[in-house]
Order: C-alpha cells, then sequence, then structure tokens
C-alpha cells in the first residue's frame, strides 16, 4: 500500500504549514476559506499549536500580529474580502519586519492586484506564491514559511475554491511535537524597568541608545529590504512548448492548470501554443516569462478577471510582443469564482481565435 | 509530443534543487520550456458520478479515489453537490493516473461513468466519449442509453443491495464493479479505500461496505 494520502486542499495545505513549523493560526470563516480554518484547527493542537476562530478578519490578522512578535511560527488567511479588511495590519506587519504566513483561498481572480501591489499604506511588497495543485500548494507551503523567516516577511500563498476543496493523493511531511526555536529578536515578555525589554513597531524598534524613532531611517532600511528581496526571493515559473510557439498564453494558479491542460491538448492536435505559468506573483518571474514570449509572434492572457496578471505580463514583454487579453471574469450564483466559463473547451476556443 | 517524462509540478516551486535541472524553468533561464510536460493522451483515465443526493455518489467516488491511492496511483477528485442533503443533484470527477495528474478539476469529457439516477444525468451524456465505459444503475435508471456509442454494463446495482439487506449499498456494488472493469483499483486497493473513507462513527459498516463491494467485483466477472 502506498502511504501517501487522498487529501482535500484545504487539509493538506494545513498539514504542510503545521510541519512547517506554523504553531500559531487565526482566522475567520468564509468559503472556500473556511476549511483551511477547520483543518487548522483539528492539526495545530496535534503539535502543541493554538488554533483561534477570531471574531473577524480584523482580529485574526491581530492575534497573528501579536503572535508573530514572539517569534512562534504564525499565520493567518482570508478570501479576498476578508484581506480587505487586513490591509492596514499586512502594511504594518510588513514595516515591522515580522514572518507571517496569509493564505488567501481568493473567490475567483479579482484580487491579483490586491494581493500583488497590497492594499495598505506604504512602499511595502509582499512574497506571493500561486500553486496551481494540491501537491504543488504543499511545496509551496513549505517555501511560504521557509522564506517568512528568512526575509523576515509576510508571504502570500494565493489559492481558490479549486485549490482549496480538489483532493489528490499527496505525500505531506511528518508533523512533530513542540515549537520550533524562536529567533532572537522575538519578545518574550520582558517589560520595561527590566532592562531586557525589546520593541517591535511598524516604526521601527527607536534608535539605537537614544529614545524616540527615526522614521526617515526605518523606512529608507524597509526599501532596502523589499529591494534586497525583490532581488534575492528566486522567482520560480512552470512553461512549456515554447520554443517553436507562434502563441504563447500565460496564466496562473488553479486557473493556470486549465490553461495548461489546454496546451496539451491543443498540442496533441498540431497547433503550435505554448505556456508560460508564473508561480511567483511577486516577485514576478519577468525575465522567464519575456524568455518564455521571444520566439512567440504573439502573447495572450488568460485570467478570471478583467485583466490584472495583464499588467506585468506586458511590462515584462515591454512591447517585444503583442500581448491579447483572452481572459474575463466568469462568475457561479454564489461567487465563489466557479464560473461556467472555466472550462478547457471554452479556454482552446478563445487560444485558437487568438491564434488567427 | 517529446515523451520526455514530466517534472513532478511541485518540483518546481521547491525553492532550492529541482530534482531535474532542466525540466523546470525557474530563475532567469527556461532552459528547455518544450520538455517541461509532455501529453496525456491514454494515461489519464477520467470517471464521472452523477446521481441524487443519499445515493453515495461522493462516497462511492471517495472509495474508488482512496483505493487508486492505496494502489499507488496519482488521483484528483472533485465533488458537486446541491444544496440539499437527499434527492438534489449530485456529482463527482475522479481521474486515475501513473503520473502526476495534469487534468484540471472541472472537465468537459470523460473516459468513462457511473449512472447511478437519471435525474441529473442529462449534462454527463455528452462528456462521455465514444466507447467510453458507461455503468448504470438499472434499478433505477429510466431512460434511453446509446449502447452503440458507450460500452454499456448494466449492473442492478439497488437490487443487488436491497437482497444484501441495505439498498444504500447500492453505490459500494457499483464502485466494486468499476474497480474491476475499469481495472483501475485493485480489490484489496478498494477495500482499504473504503475503510479510509469512513468516518469513525461508521466503523460498524466497514463488514457491510466489504460486502457489496466483493459483491461488485464478483458481478464484473
Amino acid at each position: 500500500m502506498s502511504d501517501r494520502e487522498l487529501l482535500e486542499g484545504s487539509e493538506a495545505i494545513a498539514r504542510a504549514a503545521v510541519a512547517a513549523g506554523c504553531r500559531f493560526f487565526a482566522g475567520y470563516p468564509m468559503t472556500p476559506f473556511t476549511e483551511l480554518l477547520e483543518q487548522m484547527a483539528v492539526w495545530l493542537p496535534k503539535a502543541d499549536g493554538v488554533c483561534m476562530n477570531a471574531e473577524s478578519e480584523l482580529e485574526a490578522v491581530g492575534m497573528a500580529w501579536g503572535a508573530a512578535t514572539t517569534g512562534h511560527m504564525a499565520a493567518t488567511g482570508s478570501t479576498g474580502q476578508g484581506l480587505s479588511l487586513m490591509q492596514e495590519s499586512l502594511s504594518e506587519i510588513t514595516n515591522a519586519r515580522l514572518p507571517l504566513v496569509v493564505f488567501n483561498m481568493a473567490r475567483g481572480q479579482g484580487d491579483y492586484f490586491q494581493a500583488t501591489r497590497g492594499g495598505g499604506h506604504g512602499d511595502y511588497r509582499h512574497i506571493v506564491l500561486a500553486p496551481m495543485d494540491v501537491p504543488e500548494a504543499v511545496e509551496a507551503t513549505g517555501l511560504a514559511f521557509r522564506l517568512a523567516n528568512q526575509w523576515r516577511t509576510p508571504v502570500m500563498v494565493l489559492g481558490d475554491y479549486y485549490l482549496a476543496h480538489t483532493y489528490q493523493a499527496v505525500s505531506v511531511p511528518p508533523i512533530e511535537r513542540g515549537a520550533p526555536e524562536r529567533p532572537d529578536w522575538a519578545l518574550n515578555g520582558s517589560t520595561g524597568g527590566s532592562g531586557a525589554a525589546k520593541i517591535i513597531s511598524p516604526l521601527g524598534s527607536g534608535v539605537d541608545g537614544e529614545e524616540g524613532f527615526d522614521l526617515g531611517a526605518h523606512y529608507a532600511a524597509c526599501a532596502a529590504h523589499i529591494e534586497a528581496m525583490s532581488a534575492g526571493v528566486e522567482p520560480l515559473v512552470d512553461a512549456g512548448f515554447c520554443d517553436d510557439a507562434d502563441l504563447v498564453v500565460a496564466a496562473y494558479g488553479s486557473v493556470g492548470k486549465f490553461v495548461r491542460y489546454a496546451c496539451l491538448r491543443l498540442r496533441e492536435a498540431g497547433h503550435k501554443v505554448g505556456y508560460v505559468r508564473p508561480i511567483t506573483l511577486w516577485p514576478f518571474p519577468s525575465e522567464a516569462v519575456r524568455d518564455a514570449i521571444a520566439g512567440a509572434a504573439k502573447a495572450a492572457v488568460y485570467e478570471q478577471n478583467m485583466g490584472q496578471m495583464l499588467d506585468d505580463v506586458r511590462l515584462a514583454v515591454l512591447g517585444a510582443a503583442p500581448v491579447e487579453f483572452i481572459g474575463g471574469p466568469s462568475w457561479d450564483p454564489a461567487g465563489f469564482g466557479i464560473g461556467p466559463d472555466i472550462n478547457v473547451p471554452d479556454i482552446s476556443q478563445r487560444i485558437l481565435e487568438a491564434m488567427t | 509530443m517529446s515523451g520526455v517524462e514530466p517534472a513532478h509540478p511541485g518540483q518546481t516551486v521547491s525553492g532550492v534543487e529541482p530534482a531535474h535541472p532542466g525540466q523546470t524553468v525557474s530563475g532567469a533561464e527556461p532552459a528547455h520550456p518544450g520538455q517541461t510536460v509532455s501529453t496525456t493522451s491514454g494515461r489519464e483515465r477520467e470517471l464521472m458520478l452523477t446521481g441524487i443526493g443519499g445515493q453515495g455518489v461522493q462516497l462511492a467516488a471517495q472509495v474508488i479515489a482512496q483505493g487508486a491511492t492505496a494502489d499507488g496511483k496519482e488521483v484528483l477528485v472533485f465533488g458537486s453537490y446541491g444544496g440539499m442533503m437527499r434527492g438534489g443533484s449530485t456529482d463527482s470527477t475522479v481521474v486515475i493516473g501513473d503520473q502526476p495528474i495534469e487534468a484540471p478539476p472541472v472537465l468537459s469529457s470523460t473516459w468513462s461513468a457511473i449512472l447511478m439516477h437519471h435525474q441529473y444525468w442529462m449534462p454527463l451524456r455528452d462528456r462521455i466519449r465514444d466507447r467510453g465505459l458507461v455503468l448504470v444503475n438499472t434499478s433505477v435508471f429510466e431512460d434511453e442509453l446509446d449502447a452503440d456509442r458507450y460500452q454499456v454494463v448494466e449492473v442492478p446495482a439497488t437490487d443487488v443491495a436491497a437482497d444484501r439487506g441495505n439498498p444504500l449499498l447500492a453505490a459500494m456494488v457499483m464502485a466494486g464493479v468499476y474497480a474491476r472493469r475499469s481495472g483501475l483499483v485493485s480489490l484489496p486497493g478498494l477495500l482499504e479505500g473504503m475503510r479510509r473513507s469512513l468516518p469513525p462513527y461508521r466503523r460498524q459498516l466497514i463488514e457491510a461496505n466489504e460486502g457489496a463491494l466483493g459483491a461488485g467485483w464478483e458481478l464484473a466477472a
């Protein structure tokens, strides 16, 4: 018997998160994020961790922020709707230089800008990973915690209804009890006057040896950090059939799996189409996308929105090839982002039309 | 296409070392984008199940999928059902293969189908490919099936289950027939898949389910 398990995406992600060292999770239910919250409640206690069902997304991100300051690996999440409420905190957690993983089980793909640009104040960016299916999400979850710790920054794993609710045969890493070692910057409960007090703040940690803050110095340091992340985080991308392609189609996430499959089938039928699928949405794999498109006469972008990643693809190509938008929103009555247009024949038809 | 084995999708996000450098594209140099994947014809087998809520359609999909997983296969399942516990539409899609599944969760055509009931089956009719394997629960299914177009296997699943003492086991009878006729799941795998699928408060039903799966397996001989 194989030791692999058939797991729903939500459970696979939750177990991968706990295996990666996550010991605190807070969230507020909203489809399709709810099952992830439920699974965290199942699996975190097995590792001596804590999962809180907060009273709102605002409270959830606040709890996660507090847990992160103590050096425990913390995570939160929601749908794009709930993430809207969290934007102020996500901006400030970034400027406070805290590791945090944010699971965005989005409704459709309308929140690409929210995920990659952020909606909070300030000159900040987050690392964003967009897996296409359950096995890739297990890997992306482990990577998210490693990157969050390495760069002391929030990292988003961007999924959707399909990812949360599809079952696949996967191996998830084993979960070990107990907490990973806490970093030396973590708050430990020491208060003012003890001589051991520390401060973690979006305004910086004060001027060495003196009272007060130097916001200019702090923001300059934050900017330098964003620049270092932008250059230092390895951009990840999956591409196929680009070498002799007349048209290269770009797509991401679960919808990227539909597009990828459409391209495989079209190739079998003799159509010279390739695909490129960014896995890191920030940093955007601009060079790889440009190279994938370089040999083609034309590029197309398929997204389940009015055209958002489209901007990043056009910036990557910088006018070297025409980039046509062939996506568009498609909604189910419940608004979960599983609309009727998201199917291989429809996508294939749009690809073929873009090739003519 | 190239016939090059696909890199496992997970290997592209390791962030450290792809197991097969050159087959994945990371960073600035897409080494061989054309070799990242190979095409899938004949390697992935799709199953779509349809019925009405309460017939065990979702459970049958789980048991078959868990069984294939226990056998070491690659598996993907995506189910959908209406907001009713009983009587509403219920469908599921299962994809089984030997390589990482390329198919997305929603498919427009299928290699095989299990028809537990006729009420919501029309959308599925044109999705079954020509010569597709179609298992039909003749105990309750009341619609025409084109025997020239499909390989139809008639299974009086609800009657067989009722004879065994519980008509609710019909979906397990069907799963047993499907496993053997499709060649996708072994009998030990199927039984293990059933045990993995039952929640703790249903453990007392393991024996009855084993019997129904075995009866289906024998029917398919």
